[in-house]
């Protein structure tokens, strides 16, 4: 059987018929974590290891005329250093969706190591392995790289020009999404309130806790076995490519992951990993430091957006139109799909019968950009939620009321197409942060001024549906009664893993302690697909639960037939198999189970909805499964002297459907919105003619737990989302609304609209002057 | 990052440690706390050929008063400085500073001497040392704080020679430090420190240029009888602060203006 996610095939119950979801149990991997005793990808020492490192190039484009290994392999405990030329496959193709060129679809193409040139500051050009880590940085400078350096190009605008730089053969520009919903020129020009905007956001650094790292070896079986810190398993298949292996000879092992936030969803040590172990036969272990990872790996896109917004009188919105351009670096990983999801999201949670979207995504010599959570429907939050913000102030509504005005409901369609077929409770997120956060605050110091703001956005949950995503997982109780369950889901600090167990445990009947989950394994446990897209509670979390409803429906089957019971009157619970007379211990039945020859096991696949492929020229029925909404505020105090924004108080408030762990879940919310404040305050990965200039803690600011508020995240379950019991999902979302809200909190404090990211105390005092050149000092401005 | 190797000594005593230092020639440094020459290391900004590691000389730890002036001995820590009695009666601008360095680990591990030796122009006790006239006492002799801080991370200081202590004025009068920072326990982006000594102001900045600075014009300011927010406007004159990724000089300029107004009302209050 199988079985199509939509509303109607997804099973949910009653949440008050829960026993075990919706609990804020402790997590499975929580203890171990606190302990740091975990052990993450590259915390295991195999005998005889060797160490890896690579030589990353010092400019960000030149020819390579000269790549000299020599003296570096004289150097004592240096096993290996490698080059592109010893790579069996040195490309990687990317598809490059709804592009294309003359006759055939886009690929783009880029190289494990470098062997022509070189496109970015730290791209990877050697690979270098040795008998102990401590060799490794001498080994690097021993390489000899000679450059000649090559015009580059940094910033989007120019790369666009006949006469910039190309980074890649075929142009600069890597992708262009259109949508044109309805005539947004003509209702703009009716339309007698227009507001005009534009706003820039910045490359941004994932910085999770555990750097890009692994182990692999040689297994017994033959097998290359890599254990790396990474969102997708499926990899091995990319691998097996450049290795020129068999897919079946590589297996990537994802154990607890110390933070993906979509910068482990591409390739990293992996192919690195793998080539040292067919080069040498031995096991190999690959750490970047903190400062490769902040130079090289893919950043966030900045975008430059640029906004119109038309309304009624009345605040009912009538037109947008919106022009994105993203800088997606010096390689084309997953920049068209980051395009795309900033297309379909950029008019808002709202309903608008006329939009015009034009987006693209250009080739520079900056470091690539590509996954990051949010996945390019963050960026545009800035810009779609200030316009909405000050439409607001020009018609002298409230910042709620607008945004209810308009709210998009259930039936609506988007921009794009594509019809909403869930309730959407954006309007209940907005009550909800109003009535939580009480009174304004009052300013501390007469030189401060407080302002409150809020924003609103909506995220897609699950992959882009042409890509026929499914998950798979499979259950099995063991004799004792506990329970087994296998899902390849790599869990990357969700709770992925644990939630799996609390769906299998609540279906079941046991107890959670009762049930292991095996993960992350692309040879060892069935496929279900990469923990992005903020897609496998959904996916995962509905193909276990659809296995665990079979394994209870088969196994109850066999004990009515076994014990003669009326099948109607079983259930598994507490007790074992409860109804119909005393209850069987578990072993017990599955004793009787055993006896007529019934399995005690279950491999359910899920599949998610499927489409079709988009053109350029966007339109579609579906792109997406579907979408969770949410809404922010902050309380903020803004220093007039000095420009500084101190957050108050951050409340943070999404429609999750179900939460199927609130710990789990309340974390999500608050890592979002503390990322997305870090993104609004204080993160910047600064370039200057392509050099990275910010490849250090030092210099690249995240904030830390003494810089934020306390978050407040309200989880609101409508029950109303595709997921098992109802759940939508909640891992990307909140990344969204904080730069948006914080920015909408200071326009309400100081009456300055800041429209670039970082809103850094010098940009805020510049603006606070800007005003105070062109505009009479203003009465205390209101807000919600 | 694993720094590059070095050769470690620990030395018992001050003469032992100079007398390795003579030997090991200039690119020898001294390790105190090790929290400003470590990370260096870890980076290979720094690569030391040895280190000759003053931590368990004794005598270097201690806080008197002697007259009208606070000795501190070298190897006293942040977290020792922030909370000893001594330091708040006689000079609690600097017990205040001590406890606004870094976090909370850097505080009980980082020494004065090692800040003071660093030289640094983001750290604060330079700014302290400067303002109040400080005398930094060495193995060889003894250096006015006015002739000390020469340049970015540059003192007179001779391979072989250790800082023993560091003697301020007492000064218990009205004062304050003010740093500005994106992140809490981040260094100062700006600092502005101010101690009323002897009847007079005196007003130090911290991460105003290659060294730590007075702000003279506006000290002079005050002592012809100027308000304070007259005088602060003036704080940042004769400065050209750096541009850096974390603000531009102007701006800077503008938070020595800004945090030195503030730092005397507040002060004053």
């Amino acid at each position: 059987m199988t079985t199509v996610g939509g509303r109607d095939e997804v099973q949910r119950s009653d949440a008050s018929q829960l026993r075990v979801v919706g609990r804020p149990l402790p997590r499975t991997d929580a203890a171990e974590k606190i302990a740091g005793s975990t052990r993450y990808a590259a915390d295991l020492a195999l005998p005889a290891m060797l160490h890896t490192r690579l030589v990353r190039s010092t400019l960000p484009s030149a020819r390579l005329v000269r790549r000299d290994t020599a003296r570096a392999r004289s150097l004592a405990g240096v096993v290996a250093v490698l080059l592109g030329e010893d790579v069996p496959h040195n490309e990687v193709w990317v598809d490059v969706p709804g592009q294309q060129t003359e006759v055939r679809a886009l690929k783009a193409r880029s190289q494990v190591l470098a062997t022509g040139r070189v496109r970015y500051h730290g791209q990877p050009i050697a690979l270098v392995v040795a008998e102990s880590e401590d060799v490794l940085a001498e080994a690097e400078a021993l390489v000899d790289v000679e450059y000649e350096e090559l015009p580059g190009v940094f910033d989007p605008e120019e790369a666009l020009g006949e006469e910039a730089p190309r980074v890649h053969e075929d142009g600069n520009l890597l992708a262009e999404w259109h949508i044109d919903s309805g005539d947004a020129a003509t209702a703009l020009e009716r339309a007698p309130i227009v507001i005009e905007g534009q706003y820039r956001t910045q490359f941004v650094d994932h910085a999770y806790l555990e750097p890009e790292a692994g182990v692999a070896w040689l297994d017994d079986d033959g097998v290359i076995t890599i254990r790396a810190s990474t969102q997708v398993v499926e990899h091995f298949r990319d691998i097996a490519a450049i290795l020129g292996v068999p897919q079946a000879r590589i297996r990537v092992i994802a154990p607890y992951v110390g933070g993906g936030f979509g910068g482990k969803e591409d390739m990293t040590v992996e192919p690195y990993l793998a080539l040292a172990v067919l080069r040498t036969g031995r096991p190999v272990r690959m750490v970047w430091t903190r400062q490769e990872s902040l130079l090289a790996r893919p950043k966030r896109h900045p975008m430059r957006l640029r906004y119109r917004t038309g309304a009624e009188n009345d605040g009912t919105l009538v037109a947008q139109d919106i022009e994105i351009l993203a800088d997606t670096g010096a390689e084309a990983y997953l920049g068209a799909l980051v395009l795309l999801y900033s297309s379909v999201t950029a008019a808002g949670p709202y309903r608008c019968p006329n939009v015009r979207v034009r987006a693209r995504a250009v080739y520079t010599n900056h470091p690539p950009c590509s996954a990051m959570r949010g996945f390019g429907a963050m960026q545009v939050v800035f810009g779609c939620e200030a316009q909405i913000d000050e439409l607001a102030r020009r018609l002298q509504l409230t910042p709620d009321e607008i945004r209810r005005r308009n709210a998009i409901r259930e039936g609506d369609r988007l921009p794009v197409g594509q019809q909403i077929v869930t309730p959407i409770w954006l309007g209940e997120t907005i009550d909800q942060v109003l009535r939580a956060a009480g009174p304004r605050p009052e300013p501390s110091r007469p030189h401060c001024r407080v302002g409150r703001g809020i924003a609103s956005n909506l995220q897609p949950y699950g992959r882009l549906v042409w890509l026929q995503d499914t998950a798979a997982a499979w259950i099995g109780f063991q004799f004792d009664g506990s329970v087994t369950l296998r899902c390849g889901v790599p869990d990357i600090g969700g709770g992925q893993a644990a939630s799996l167990g609390q769906i299998a445990a609540e279906v079941l009947g046991v107890d959670p302690a009762r049930v292991t989950v095996h993960f992350g394994d692309s040879a060892r446990t069935p496929l279900a697909g990469t923990s992005t897209a903020t897609r496998q509670l959904y996916m995962s979390g509905n193909a276990a639960h659809l296995a665990a409803t079979r394994l209870r429906d088969q196994t109850l089957d066999a004990v009515a037939e076994a014990a003669g019971r009326a099948r109607g009157a079983l259930r598994l619970g507490p007790g074992g198999v409860e109804g119909g007379g005393e209850p069987i211990a578990l072993p017990r039945a599955l004793e009787l189970v055993r006896g007529l020859g019934v399995p005690l096991e279950v491999l359910a696949t899920f599949h998610g909805p499927r489409g079709r492929a988009v053109a350029r020229d966007l339109a579609a029925e579906r792109v997406f499964p579907d979408f969770t909404v949410g809404t922010h505020l902050a309380d903020v105090e803004v220093d007039c002297d000095t420009g500084q924004i101190r957050v108050v108080r951050y409340l943070a408030c999404h429609d999750v459907g179900r939460a199927i762990n609130p710990q789990s879940v309340s974390g999500q919310i608050c890592g979002g919105a503390a990322m997305g404040i870090g993104s609004a305050l204080t993160e910047e990965i600064v370039l200057e003619s392509g050099i990275n200039l910010t490849a250090g803690f030092f210099q690249y600011r995240i904030p830390t737990a003494l810089d934020l508020p306390d978050i407040e995240a309200i989880a609101l379950e409508s029950g109303a989302g595709m997921g098992p019991f109802g759940a939508r999902g909640i891992g990307e979302p909140p990344i969204g609304p904080p730069a948006a809200t914080i920015a909408n909190a200071v326009r309400d404090a100081i009456g300055v609209r800041l429209t670039e990211l970082p809103m850094t105390p010098e940009r805020v005092l510049a603006a606070i002057r800007a005003q105070a050149h062109t505009d009479p000092p203003r009465p205390a401005p209101t807000g919600p | 990052m694993i720094p590059a190797s070095f050769d470690y000594r620990r030395a018992h005593d001050l003469d032992e440690a100079t007398r390795w230092l003579g030997e090991l020639g200039p690119e020898a440094k001294v390790l105190a706390g090790g929290h400003s020459l470590i990370p260096l290391m870890r980076l290979r900004l720094a690569q030391p050929s040895a280190l000759v590691d003053i931590g368990r000389v004794p005598g270097l730890d201690t806080i008197r008063v002697d007259g009208d002036r606070l000795r501190i001995g070298a190897l006293v820590r942040h977290a020792a400085l922030a909370r000893s009695e001594v330091v708040r009666r006689a000079l609690p601008l600097l017990a205040e500073m001590a406890a606004e360095v870094g976090d909370q680990q850097v505080r009980a591990r980082g020494t004065l001497g090692g800040v003071i030796a660093h030289a640094d122009p983001a750290g604060d006790y330079p700014t302290l040392a400067l303002m109040l006239d400080a005398e930094i006492v060495t193995t060889h002799g003894s250096h006015p704080a006015r002739d000390f801080f020469q340049h970015l991370f540059t003192t007179p200081l001779q391979p072989d020679e250790v800082i023993r202590e560091v003697t301020f004025p007492v000064a218990a009068g009205p004062h304050r430090y003010i740093k500005f920072r994106r992140r809490r326990c981040d260094w100062a982006i700006v600092g502005a420190a101010v101690q009323q000594s002897d009847g007079g102001w005196r007003l130090g900045l911290t991460n105003c240029g290659p060294t730590p600075m007075r702000a003279r014009a506006a000290e002079a300011a005050l002592a012809e009888g100027r308000t304070m927010a007259e005088a602060a406007l003036q704080a940042a004159e004769g400065l050209t602060p750096p541009s850096d990724l974390r603000a531009s000089s102007d701006y800077r300029r503008h938070l020595a203006r800004v945090l030195t107004r503030r730092a005397l009302e507040q002060a004053a209050a």
